[in-house]
């Protein structure tokens, strides 16, 4: 029983893993060189979001820091900085996660969009205080919008079809034990 | 039960928590470090790039290669339209054609008259696209030529028609190349026939603006914009784009190369403009005169 759910623990880390490289592959896609005047959704820091708030122990920090590292350094943004406020922001998710749990999805909803908020607004502050010439303010509303719309959908996808569900009484945890 | 669990987690939680402030504090130590020496922090960014994109590579083109081809399917449904308008353009075209072959002809006869060399030097590679910047706050392209091919930073790089970007960031295979719509890239540009020197500051949008232009009465929407090889950086005389006008009445370029498809891009090969740093040396009886530039004091 040990084994079984030891194995199907790291299954579900690589799995993470892997979806954070298609999801990086997607965006370096050579399909859009012209500027446009949105930004799409988050994707990344919106599933490890919903991952983390299901199954804290699927995203261990250190896979989130080296996820988020490498895609600050693909995709040309301050390497470190996006890094660190998304690290802390899906912590403090994990740490909410089980008292979020009984809750119902608008509260998780609202959660997760002011985490959002936090983390992209720190960034410009931030990167404004590194005097590091910050985005255009619509590219980071419309990120944030899109990604607190597309949360639900992200949801969708990660309970329905990567099967990552929140723990529920009887479930056996990590370790085989009973929750 | 209860028990047990919460006792598990006053085993791991310490440690977890100081994971995390290791991690926080590696990454924060990360963002000071590429602000205190973005150089070297950017050239180990070129080299996981340069590790890790074209391993996708076999997997990337086929994927672009079929996004296109829907995209390309969609207008299909305006094919009627798109032809006609072709066929008047194509007509406009000839009349075009016709006088710039006779142009073309003059030119010649004129360069063969004055014994004109062009710069034999400027020789070119072609890369082509491998990957976008990924993000809509940043512009560039990763090509899939770099440092084996001798490429070097701050290079020009053109499509065919117009310039793209300069060379920044150069791995083994790979080269980024930082376009003229990116938010910093800063180009010296000549607007003819006026012969106005100014920057073509890009600021993230589809037609870059143009800074610090000496006397705006001179220029006029239509004006062409080549670059003018200010700073020793880029070749002259490359044609950036037309000088457009905004309706807040601001000066942009409306950019000569197709930026829509990025496909093949032409670096160029340029090993500096010739400079004189001094004047000539006095040739004397005696042999030449003392160097005025030599530090003083080196001659007993």
């Amino acid at each position: 029983m040990t084994d079984l759910s030891r194995s199907r623990l790291w299954v579900m880390r690589l799995s993470f893993v892997a979806l954070a490289l298609v999801i990086l592959f997607f965006h370096l896609l050579p399909l859009e060189t012209t500027p446009r005047a949105w930004a799409g959704p988050d994707l990344l820091l919106g599933f490890a979001c919903a991952w983390g708030l299901r199954r804290p122990e699927y995203v261990p920090s250190l896979f989130l820091a080296l996820v988020f590292l490498l895609a600050d350094l693909l995709l040309q943004r301050p390497p470190g900085l996006w890094a660190v406020l998304a690290l802390i922001g899906v912590e403090n998710l994990k740490s909410r996660g089980r008292h979020l749990r009984d809750a119902s999805f608008a509260a998780e909803w609202l959660t997760v969009a002011v985490i959002l908020t936090m983390v992209i607004f720190a960034n410009r502050i931030l990167l404004s205080l590194a005097l590091v010439p910050t985005p255009s303010l619509t590219l980071n509303l419309t990120e944030l919008a899109l990604t607190t719309l597309a949360y639900p959908l992200i949801v969708a996808v990660t309970h329905g079809i990567m099967g990552v569900r929140k723990t529920a009484p009887g479930d056996l945890d990590a370790l085989g034990k009973r929750v | 039960m209860a028990k047990d669990r919460s006792s598990s987690s006053d085993f791991t939680g310490p440690l977890r928590r100081l994971l995390l402030v290791v991690l926080v504090l590696a990454l924060t130590g990360i963002f000071l470090l590429w602000r205190i020496d973005s150089p070297r922090v950017e050239r180990f960014r070129a080299q996981v790039t340069d590790r890790f994109v074209p391993n996708l590579d076999w997997a990337m083109a086929p994927v672009t290669g079929t996004i296109n081809l829907l995209r390309d399917f969609q207008s299909y449904q305006r094919l009627s339209e798109q032809n006609r308008e072709l066929r008047s353009e194509l007509r406009q075209m000839q009349a075009w054609k016709e006088a710039a072959l006779q142009l073309e002809q003059e030119n010649a006869r004129l360069l063969d008259l004055n014994n004109v060399r062009l710069d034999p030097r400027l020789t070119f590679i072609t890369g082509t696209v491998l990957a976008d910047s990924g993000s809509p706050y940043r512009q560039s392209v990763l090509l899939n030529v770099g440092a084996r091919d001798g490429l070097v930073e701050g290079w020009a790089t053109m499509d065919g028609i117009g310039l793209v970007g300069r060379i920044a960031g150069v791995g083994k295979n790979t080269a980024r190349v930082i376009l003229l719509t990116d938010a910093s890239s800063r180009i010296p540009a000549t607007i003819q026939p006026s012969g106005q020197r100014a920057i073509v500051a890009g600021d993230n949008s589809a037609a870059p603006p143009l800074d610090f232009i000496e006397n705006r009465e001179l220029v006029r929407p239509g004006d062409r914009v080549v670059s003018s090889g200010d700073g020793g950086v880029f070749p002259a005389g490359i044609l950036i784009g037309q000088v457009a006008a905004d309706p807040g009445g601001r000066l942009r370029v409306r950019l000569a190369a197709d930026y829509e498809r990025l496909e093949f891009l032409r670096v160029l090969r340029h090993h500096g403009n010739e400079t004189v740093p001094d004047t000539a040396h006095v040739i004397t009886s005696d042999g030449p005169l003392a160097d005025p530039a030599a530090p003083v004091g080196v001659q007993p």
